[in-house]
C-alpha cells in the first residue's frame, strides 16, 4: 500500500497557516486511515524543540501527537504511522529511505526518527 | 502574592479550582469563560468566546480594569469532539483546533506586553498528548500545546516562565459523564488507582506561578498512567 507522506518541514509564521497545516494533514491522515495505508508525518527537528517560533511548533508538535494517536488507533490493522525529523541539510534520498523503513507493517509505530543531531540533549516532547 | 491572574475556562472543573487556589493565595483572579457559569464564582468575570475575533481584546481590557500588574496567564479552556479517525468530522477537527490551541495562542500573545519579569504562563495540555484512542483531534491540539510552551518558553526567557501541565484522568464533569464500566477499567490503569482531584491540578498551577527555575516543560499529573 502507498504510503501517505505528509511534508510540514517549512516553518509558519502565524496561527492561521499552523491551523491550515493540522488541518490538512488530518485531511490527508483519515484518507490514509480508511484505506489502511501506512502514514508518516515529515516535520523540522528545530520545530519539535520550539526553536523556530511558535507557529511552526505548534504545528511540528500537533503532527507528533497526532501520530501517536493514529498509530494507536491503526495498530490492530498492522497500520504503521510514524514521524521523521529533518535538519537543513537532511538528504531527500535518506528520508525516502526511512519512509520505507517506517512503512513496514512488522516494523515500529507511534515513533519518531530524528535524522539531525542537533536535538541530542534535548528534551522530546 | 499580588497581582492580577487571567485563568480561561474558569466556570467549572480544574480551571475553576484553580482560579481558587490562586484566589486563596491573594491573586486577584480574573475568570474567563464562554458559559454563564461564572456567576457562581467569585473571579473578576469575563464571559466571551475567546475564538471570536475581539476575544483576546476583550480580556486585555478586563486586566486594564483591574489596575494591577498581570503576573500569571493560564491557558485552560478546553474541549473534546471524540471519535476514531476514521470517523471524524472536519469541523470537529476545526473546532478543537480553535479553542484548545488557537484560542490559547491569541489570548497569549495579546497578554505578552502585559506580562514582565518574574511572570508566568501555565498551558493546561492533557496526557493525551502522548496518543490515546479516539482523541486525534484532541491529541493534536494539545500536542500544539507542548510546542506552544516549548516555543515561547525560549522566546520570552529571562522575564517570563512558560511551562504546560498534561493532566490524564481528573475528576470532573466532563470525566464523570463516561459511562462508569468505562471509567472503572481507565481508573484500573491507574498505578495510582484512583481520578486526580481539580485541587491536585490547581496546585501544580500555583506552584509554576510562582517564581522559580522551570520553563519550556510539561509536567505529567496522570497517577503514572504513562507508565502503565
Amino acid at each position: 500500500m502507498e504510503t501517505a507522506v505528509f511534508y510540514a518541514t517549512e516553518g509558519v509564521q502565524d496561527w492561521e497557516a499552523a491551523r491550515s497545516r493540522l488541518l490538512e494533514a488530518f485531511t490527508v491522515s483519515q484518507a490514509a486511515a480508511r484505506e489502511e495505508r501506512p502514514i508518516v508525518y515529515v516535520v523540522h527537528g528545530d520545530d519539535l524543540l520550539g526553536r523556530r517560533g511558535a507557529p511552526s511548533a505548534m504545528a511540528a508538535t500537533g503532527l507528533l501527537s497526532a501520530a501517536r494517536t493514529a498509530a494507536v488507533e491503526l495498530t490492530r490493522s498492522r497500520v504503521p504511522v510514524n514521524v521523521v525529523a529533518v535538519g537543513d541539510d537532511t538528504d531527500p534520498a535518506v528520508v525516502e529511505r526511512w519512509v520505507e523503513h517506517l512503512s513496514d507493517p512488522d516494523g515500529p509505530t507511534g515513533e519518531i526518527v530524528r535524522l539531525d543531531p542537533s536535538h541530542i540533549g534535548k528534551a522530546l516532547p | 502574592m499580588s497581582g492580577a491572574v487571567v485563568v480561561t475556562g474558569a466556570a467549572r472543573g480544574i480551571g475553576r479550582a484553580i482560579g481558587e487556589r490562586l484566589q486563596s493565595e491573594g491573586y486577584t483572579v480574573i475568570g474567563v469563560d464562554i458559559g454563564d457559569g461564572l456567576a457562581a464564582t467569585t473571579f473578576e468575570p469575563v464571559q466571551v468566546d475567546l475564538t471570536s475575533a475581539d476575544g483576546p481584546d476583550t480580556v486585555d481590557e478586563a486586566v486594564e480594569r483591574t489596575g494591577l500588574p498581570l503576573v500569571a496567564l493560564v491557558n485552560n479552556a478546553g474541549i473534546t469532539r471524540d471519535a476514531r479517525l476514521v470517523n471524524l468530522k472536519d469541523d470537529d477537527v476545526a473546532a478543537v483546533l480553535d479553542v484548545n490551541l488557537g484560542a490559547a495562542y491569541r489570548l497569549t500573545r495579546a497578554l505578552i506586553p502585559r506580562l514582565g519579569p518574574g511572570s508566568s504562563i501555565v498551558n493546561l495540555a492533557s496526557r493525551a498528548y502522548l496518543g490515546n484512542f479516539g482523541q486525534f483531534n484532541y491529541s493534536m491540539s494539545k500536542g500544539g500545546v507542548v510546542g506552544m510552551t516549548r516555543a515561547l518558553a525560549l522566546e520570552l526567557a529571562p522575564d517570563v516562565r512558560v511551562n504546560a501541565i498534561a493532566p490524564g484522568l481528573i475528576a470532573t464533569e466532563m470525566s464523570m459523564a463516561i459511562p462508569e464500566d468505562i471509567r472503572q477499567k481507565m481508573v484500573d490503569n491507574i498505578p495510582l488507582g484512583r481520578m486526580g482531584e481539580p485541587s491536585e491540578v490547581a496546585d501544580l498551577v500555583a506552584w509554576l506561578v510562582r517564581p522559580g527555575y522551570i520553563t519550556g516543560e510539561v509536567l505529567v499529573i496522570g497517577g503514572g498512567r504513562s507508565l502503565a
